[in-house]
C-alpha cells in the first residue's frame, strides 16, 4: 500500500514529519516501509510556463516554435503537441530535467534552438498514455515548481501492512500508527451523524443476513455536478496507484484510501426501485460486471440487489448497468460493511480481487461506514462546492465492538524477558487509544472498535506494548538447554553420510522439484510399471508438467542429464536423494519414501596424457552401489536379481537385494527412451529406498579376531560356457570351499583366443585361513580339487592351463 | 662345511709353523700377534684411500674380514690357541675388525650417497603434466547450507525432526492459528491434493506433529521442502525451508533474540548487524523479521537490499498460547518460541545469486560453483 506523507500530515498534529525518522519509526513497530520515493526529486527543475505565444516550425508542419514564460525569463521551445493555446499553464522541463530518465538539454530542433520541454502526462508518469502536451489550471503561479503547484510535492511511502491490520489499509490508520510511534496528536473529525442520521422511507435497505453483511448505509446525492476531479486529487490517487476516472469514483477511491473504508457508487437513476436488498446470488445468477465480463455467481456469493436483480458482487465489484457514467445525474453512494470470509470465498472463486475486496477480507470496522460518508460529502463540498441536506440510510445490527482485557504487568516481564514499568505499559496503550487504567498489578484495558478483530487476547497486548516499546530494546538472554543434548539421528547421520561419500567417490548431487507430468511417466513407461501406478495427483497444478508428485526420480535425472549434455558436458555422475510419493487410500496422506538415486553417463574416464578412455558402464553403476552397500554392510550379502523393467535394457535390468531385501533397481536405461528424450548416449541408472537401506543396517557389529595366522592364497582359472552366470560360480565355490574359505575375488575374464569359441575363462583368487592355526598346503590341495570336481559336474568347467 | 674345515687346519699350521713352535714364551707369541695385526691395520688403511668405487669397496672388505682373511681366521680358530694367549688374541682381533668394519661402513655410506645422487638425478619428470583425475564431486549448495545450519544449531543443543511433505490442512493451517477463513491463508498460494490434503506450504506443520509427540523441554529445527502456488524469478512452486522450535519453561523473547543472534553471527559472520522487527506470523505473537546489516553497502543502502540496508533472513515469534491448547500443553507453565527460514534466500544473499529459479535447474555449471 502507498501513502504520501503530506495526506498523513493532515491528520497528525506535528509540524513537519521528517521521512526518514517516520519510515524507520513505522518499520521497526511492524509496518515495514519498503521504499521512500521523494516527488520533489522526480520534478525537479520542471516549472509552471505560460505560453506567451507560437508559430508554426519552417521545417516541419508537425513542430511548434513556442515562446514560454517562465516567471524569470522567457523560453523558446520547440514542440510536437497542437492541444494547446496562448495563455495556457504548461508543465516545462529545463535543461537538467529529468523526464521518463532522460535528461533534457538545451538543442537545436531541425534548426531551431529548444530550451526546454513542455510535457506530457504521460512524460511527466501521471498516466499511461496521453495525448499532447498536459495542461495544468490557470491558477497556477508561472515560475512555480510544477510539484508544488499541483500536489505532487510529496514523498510517497510504501508499506507492507500486515493481514492483521486492517486498520492500517489507510491515510488515517497509518496516521494512527505514527502518533503513537512520535507523540503527535491525532486529528481526523468527526462526522455528526445524528444530524443527518434518519429513516427515510421512501428508501429501503433490506438486509437478508446480518452475519454476511453486518451494516449498510447509503446516501442519496442530486443532481451531483458533471465536473473533472481537480489536478490535486487525481495526483494524490496516482501517487498511491490509482487511476483517475471520473469526479464520483475518483472521491469513492480517495475516502477509501484515507478511511480504509471501501465505497461504491450507483447510477440511482438505473436501479430498479427505491429498495437495496443484500442477499446471497441464487444458484447460477450472473451479473455483467464494470469490466465487461459476465460473472456467474455461486449461491454462496453476496450481492447487493435492487428488486429486479443483482447489480454488485458485495465488496467485490460493481455492475456494468449501474455503473457511474457520464449522464449520471443521481447517485447512490454505497458504504458498507461485509463478512471477510465470504468476501475472501466469493472473490478467489471468480478469481476478481480488488481494493475493496482486499480491505474487506481482512475484517473492517462497521463503525467506519457512516464516517466515510461524511468524509465524501466533505470532499465534494470541497472540490465542487456541493451542499446536500439528504439523510442516510443506515442498517446494521447492533454488536459489541467493545472488549475488556485484563494484562498483567507480569505477563508483560515474563514473555518478553524485560519488566515494563506498569505506567509505561498504561502509555503506550493510551498512545494507541486503548483506553486502560493501571489497577493492582495489572492494566484493565478497552480494546477500541477498530481494533477489535486483532487484540482479544492478553498476549495480543503484550505484543502491542513490545513493538511500541521497541524489540531492540529487548534483551538478548542466553537460553539454558538444560539437559538437551543435540545430535543427529542415525538416520539423518546416515543420510548426511551417503550424500558425501557419494560426493566423494565424483558424483554431483542434483535437486529437482518434486513435480511431474503425466506424460513424462508415459514417455518412460513407468506408469505401466507395478508400484508406480498410482499417482498423487495436484487438484490445482500450476501447469500439466507439475501435474503429479513424481514417483521416482528417473525422469528427473534424465532431464538432468540431458540438460547438461545441451550445454555440452557430456560426462556426467549425478545423484539425487529426496521424496517420492505413492499414492495411500482415500482421505490419507501418501506414501512418502526417501529415495537416493544415482545416474551415469558418458565417460568415466576422460582420454589422458598417460590414460585410456573409458565409458561409464553398468560395472561403475554396480561399483557405487557395492560401495555404499559395504560401508554400511560391511559383511552383508549384495544381490542383483533379474528383472525385467520396460524403463531398462532388457538383458540389464534387475532388483537390488541386500541381505534378503530387496530396496531398490538397477539398470540401463532403455535404448528406445535414450533415442526418444533425444539424450544421444548411454545412461545408467539406480534408485534406493534410503527408508529400507537405513533401518535394516544391524546395530554395532562385534569385534572379530584380527586373524593371528597367514592365510594361503590360491588362483584358480576355469574355463566355462559363456552364458553360465558368476554368481552361480562363485556360489558352487562357496558350496565346497568349506568354513576356510573366507574370501572369493574375480580379477580375470578371458574370451578369445587360446580357448574355445562360446566360452570363456574366469580367473577368481581364493583365500582359506584358519584362525587358530597355520594351515597345511595338502589340506587346500584337497579342497581345490573337491572345488573344481563340483564346478566341472555343474558347469561342466576344465581348469584352464 | 669343507670350507670352514680347511681354513681351521690353516690356522693350526700358521700358529704351529710360524710362531707358536719358533716363541716358545707367551710374551712372545702376543707381540707376534700385535705386529701381524698391525700390519694388517696399516695395509687396510692406505689401501681403503685409494678405493674409488664400491667394487672395490667390496674387494677390499673380502681381502681384510672376509672370510679368507688373517683377522676372520684368527678368531675362528682362536680355540686352538693355548688358554693364556686366547683372551688377549681374541681381544685384539675383534677391535681390529671392527675398526676395519666401521671404516668401510663410512666409507660406503660416501659411495653410496654418490651413487643414488647420480642415479635419481636421471630420475626427473615433468612436474607440470596434470595429475590423474578422481573425479569432481559436489555436495548441492541447497544441502551444504541445510547441513552448516544444522550444525550450528546442534552446537546449541537441538535435535532434528522431520515431517512428511504432504500435509492436512489441520496440521498446516488449522492447529497452527490459521482457519480456514484466515486472511493469512492468501499469503500462501497453496497446492490441494484434496480438499483436506496439500502440500505443506511451510515446515512449521512438523512444529505441531512434534510437540504431540513429545514433552517440553524440546529444541528442535526442521529442514524440509515446501510448496507454494509461484513461479517466477524470486518464487519457485517448490523450495527449502529450516524451521525452529524451542519450549521450556520460561523462556521468553530475549531467549529467541540471543538464539537467533548467534545464528546470524555464525552464518553471516560476526561483524553484521542483527535487528528484530515487530511482523504478523498468525502462529506466534509477538512476532518478528529478523534482518542482517547489508555487507555489500555496509548498511547505507544499496540495490540489493533495496536501499534499507538490511536483509530480510528470518521471521520468528513466540508460539501463540493458542496452539498449546491443540497439542496439550499448558500455556501458563510453559513458553516457547519458533523461527523459520528459507534456504535459498540465505544463499542468494550469501553468494549474491539473483535467479531462484536456478537451484533447481541442476546445470552442472551452477552446482560445481559452490
Ligand atoms: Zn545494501
Amino acid at each position: 500500500m502507498k501513502v504520501t506523507l503530506n495526506w498523513i500530515g493532515e491528520f497528525l498534529s506535528a509540524e513537519r514529519l521528517e521521512p526518514e525518522n517516520i519510515a524507520s519509526a513505522l518499520t521497526m513497530s511492524g509496518t515495514e516501509v519498503k521504499k521512500v520515493e521523494y516527488m520533489g526529486d522526480k520534478y525537479k527543475d520542471i516549472v509552471i510556463g505560460r505560453v506567451v505565444d507560437f508559430s508554426p516550425h519552417p521545417d516541419s508542419d508537425k513542430l511548434s516554435l513556442c515562446e514560454v514564460d517562465i516567471g524569470s525569463s522567457k523560453l523558446s521551445i520547440v514542440c510536437g503537441a497542437k492541444n494547446f493555446k496562448k495563455e495556457d499553464r504548461v508543465a516545462v522541463a529545463l535543461p537538467g530535467a529529468k523526464v521518463k530518465d532522460i535528461t533534457i538539454r538545451k538543442n537545436k530542433i531541425r534548426g531551431q534552438i529548444s530550451e526546454g520541454m513542455m510535457c506530457s502526462e504521460m512524460e511527466l508518469g501521471l498516466s499511461s498514455e496521453s495525448e499532447g502536451i498536459m495542461i495544468l489550471d490557470n491558477s497556477c503561479e508561472v515560475g512555480d515548481s510544477f510539484s508544488k503547484s499541483v500536489g505532487l510535492d510529496d514523498v510517497v511511502l510504501e508499506l507492507e501492512i500486515t493481514p492483521n491490520r486492517p486498520d492500517c489499509l489507510s491515510v488515517i490508520g497509518i496516521a494512527r500508527e505514527i502518533s503513537a510511534l512520535i507523540g503527535a496528536e491525532l486529528i481526523t473529525g468527526e462526522y455528526d451523524f445524528q444530524k443527518r442520521l434518519n429513516i427515510d422511507s421512501k428508501f429501503k435497505i433490506e438486509i437478508d443476513d446480518y452475519n454476511l453483511c453486518p451494516r449498510y448505509s447509503a446516501k442519496l446525492f442530486r443532481n451531483i455536478p458533471n465536473i473533472q476531479s481537480p489536478q490535486w486529487l487525481k495526483n494524490r490517487l496516482i501517487l498511491c496507484d490509482v487511476r483517475p476516472i471520473d469526479l464520483i469514483v475518483d472521491l469513492t477511491n480517495y475516502v477509501m484510501l484515507e478511511t480504509g473504508q471501501p465505497l461504491h457508487a450507483f447510477d440511482k437513476d438505473m436501479l430498479y426501485s427505491n429498495k437495496i436488498i443484500v442477499r446471497r446470488a441464487g444458484k447460477g445468477e450472473n451479473i455483467k460486471t464494470i469490466d465487461d465480463s459476465i460473472r456467474i455467481l455461486d449461491d454462496d456469493a453476496l450481492v447487493i440487489a435492487d428488486e429486479d436483480k443483482a447489480v454488485a458482487i458485495a465488496g467485490i465489484m460493481g455492475g456494468k448497468d449501474t455503473k457511474i457514467s457520464e449522464n449520471t445525474k443521481n447517485v447512490l453512494l454505497e458504504s458498507a460493511n461485509f463478512y471477510g470470509p465470504s468476501i475472501m470465498r466469493t472473490s478467489k472463486k471468480i478469481g476478481l480481487r480488488s481494493e475493496a475486496s482486499n480491505r474487506f477480507e481482512k475484517k473492517i470496522d462497521p463503525m467506519l461506514t457512516v464516517f466515510a460518508i461524511g468524509k465524501f460529502e466533505d470532499l465534494l463540498e470541497k472540490v465542487a462546492n456541493f451542499k446536500t441536506e439528504e439523510c442516510i440510510y443506515d442498517n446494521f445490527k447492533k454488536v459489541e465492538r467493545e472488549r475488556k482485557i485484563n494484562l498483567r504487568v507480569g505477563k508483560v516481564g515474563q514473555v518478553l524477558g524485560k519488566d515494563i514499568d506498569a505506567g509505561l505499559i498504561s502509555g503506550i496503550l493510551t498512545n494507541l487509544k486503548i483506553s486502560n487504567r493501571i489497577k493492582d498489578n495489572s492494566i484493565e484495558a478497552t480494546v477500541p472498535s477498530f481494533r477489535y478483530e486483532d487484540l482479544e487476547r492478553e498476549i495480543d497486548l503484550v505484543e502491542e506494548v513490545a513493538r511500541i516499546y521497541g524489540y531492540d530494546r529487548l534483551d538478548s538472554i542466553p537460553t539454558s538447554t538444560r539437559d538437551r543434548r543435540g545430535k543427529y539421528s542415525l538416520y539423518q547421520k546416515t543420510i548426511k553420510d551417503i550424500r558425501q561419500a557419494l560426493c566423494d567417490i565424483g558424483l554431483v548431487e542434483v535437486i529437482n522439484y518434486s513435480f511431474i507430468s503425466a506424460e513424462s511417466l508415459k514417455k518412460f513407461k513407468i506408469n505401466l510399471e507395478d508400484g508406480y501406478k498410482n499417482n498423487v495427483e495436484i487438484l490445482n497444478p500450476i501447469n500439466e508438467d507439475f501435474k503429479l508428485l513424481r514417483p521416482m526420480l528417473l525422469p528427473a535425472l534424465m532431464k538432468n542429464i540431458k540438460d547438461n549434455i545441451n550445454h555440452n558436458i557430456k560426462d556426467i555422475g549425478i545423484f539425487e536423494i529426496s521424496k517420492v510419493f505413492k499414492k495411500n487410500s482415500s482421505g490419507k496422506l501418501p506414501f512418502e519414501i526417501n529415495m537416493l538415486g544415482v545416474m551415469l553417463t558418458g565417460k568415466a574416464a576422460q582420454k589422458g596424457w598417460d590414460e585410456k578412455e573409458r565409458a561409464f558402464d553398468f560395472y561403475d553403476l554396480k561399483g557405487i552401489l557395492e560401495f555404499i552397500c559395504k560401508r554400511y554392510y560391511p559383511y552383508g550379502s549384495l544381490r542383483i536379481k533379474e528383472r525385467q523393467y520396460r524403463f531398462f535394457h532388457p538383458r540389464t535390468s534387475g532388483i537390488v537385494n541386500i541381505e534378503d531385501l530387496d530396496v531398490g533397481i538397477i539398470g540401463k536405461i532403455h535404448p528406445v527412451i535414450i533415442e526418444e528424450t533425444e539424450t544421444g548416449q548411454d545412461a545408467y541408472y539406480m534408485e534406493l529406498d534410503m527408508d529400507k537401506f537405513i533401518n535394516n543396517i544391524k546395530e554395532t557389529q562385534k569385534y572379530k579376531f584380527v586373524p593371528a595366522f597367514p592365510s594361503i592364497d590360491i588362483d584358480l582359472a576355469i574355463v566355462v560356457d559363456n552364458k553360465i552366470k558368476s554368481e552361480d560360480i562363485v556360489n558352487e565355490i562357496k558350496e565346497n570351499g568349506t568354513e576356510l574359505l573366507k574370501k572369493i575375488r574375480l580379477f580375470d575374464i578371458y574370451r578369445g583366443e587360446q580357448i574355445e569359441k562360446d566360452k570363456k575363462s574366469m580367473a577368481y583368487s581364493l583365500s582359506f585361513r584358519d584362525d587358530t592355526r597355520t594351515l597345511k598346503d595338502i589340506e587346500i590341495e584337497i579342497i581345490i580339487n573337491r572345488i573344481l570336481e563340483s564346478l566341472g559336474k555343474k558347469f561342466n568347467a576344465r581348469i584352464r592351463e | 662345511m669343507q670350507r670352514s674345515e680347511i681354513s681351521k687346519q690353516e690356522a693350526k699350521i700358521l700358529f704351529r709353523d710360524n710362531t707358536y713352535k719358533i716363541m716358545s714364551k707367551k710374551e712372545k707369541n702376543i707381540d707376534q700377534l700385535e705386529k701381524k695385526i698391525k700390519t694388517e691395520l696399516d695395509n687396510f688403511t692406505r689401501e681403503l684411500e685409494t678405493v674409488k668405487n664400491l667394487i672395490e669397496l667390496d674387494k677390499i672388505r673380502t681381502k681384510y674380514i672376509g672370510k679368507k682373511s688373517f683377522l676372520i681366521k684368527t678368531l675362528k680358530n682362536i680355540g686352538d690357541l693355548p688358554d693364556d694367549i686366547k683372551p688377549i688374541a681374541g681381544k685384539k682381533s675383534n677391535t681390529a675388525r671392527n675398526k676395519i668394519e666401521s671404516d668401510i661402513l663410512k666409507k660406503e655410506k660416501i659411495f653410496k650417497n654418490i651413487e643414488y645422487k647420480n642415479k635419481l638425478r636421471k630420475e626427473s619428470i615433468d612436474l607440470s603434466l596434470p595429475g590423474r583425475s578422481t573425479g569432481t564431486g559436489r555436495k548441492n549448495i541447497i544441502s551444504q547450507v541445510v547441513e552448516e545450519i544444522e550444525e550450528i544449531f546442534i552446537g546449541m543443543g537441538f535435535e532434528i525432526a522431520e515431517g512428511p511433505e504432504v500435509e492436512t490442512d489441520y496440521y498446516n493451517f488449522e492447529a497452527l492459528n490459521t482457519p480456514r477463513d484466515h486472511p493469512a491463508r492468501s499469503l500462501h498460494d497453496t497446492f490441494f491434493i484434496s480438499e483436506n490434503i496439500l502440500l505443506r506450504t511451510h515446515t512449521s506443520p512438523v512444529q505441531i506433529r512434534y510437540m504431540e509427540s513429545h514433552k517440553p523441554p524440546l529444541l528442535i529445527i526442521v529442514p524440509g521442502k515446501v510448496y507454494r502456488r509461484d513461479y517466477d524469478v524470486s518464487h519457485t512452486p517448490m523450495f527449502t525451508q529450516i524451521e525452529g522450535l524451542v519450549i521450556d519453561k520460561g523462556i521468553n523473547f530475549g531467549n529467541l533474540k540471543w538464539t537467533l543472534e548467534t545464528f546470524a553471527h555464525e552464518i553471516f559472520g560476526k561483524d553484521r548487524k542483527v535487528r528484530f522487527r515487530p511482523h504478523y506470523f498468525p502462529f506466534t505473537e509477538p512476532s518478528a523479521e529478523v534482518d542482517v546489516s547489508c555487507n555489500i553497502c555496509g548498511g547505507k543502502g544499496c540495490r540489493v537490499c533495496s536501499g534499507s540496508g538490511w536483509l530480510e533472513i528470518l521471521g520468528a515469534g513466540m508460539v501463540d498460547p493458542n496452539l498449546y491448547s491443540f497439542v496439550g500443553y499448558n500455556p501458563e507453565e510453559v513458553s516457547g518460541f519458533a523461527f523459520g527460514m528459507g534456504i535459498e534466500r540465505i544463499c542468494m544473499l550469501r553468494y549474491g545469486i539473483d535467479d531462484l529459479r536456478l537451484f533447481f535447474e541442476n546445470d552442472l555449471r551452477f552446482i560445481n560453483q559452490f
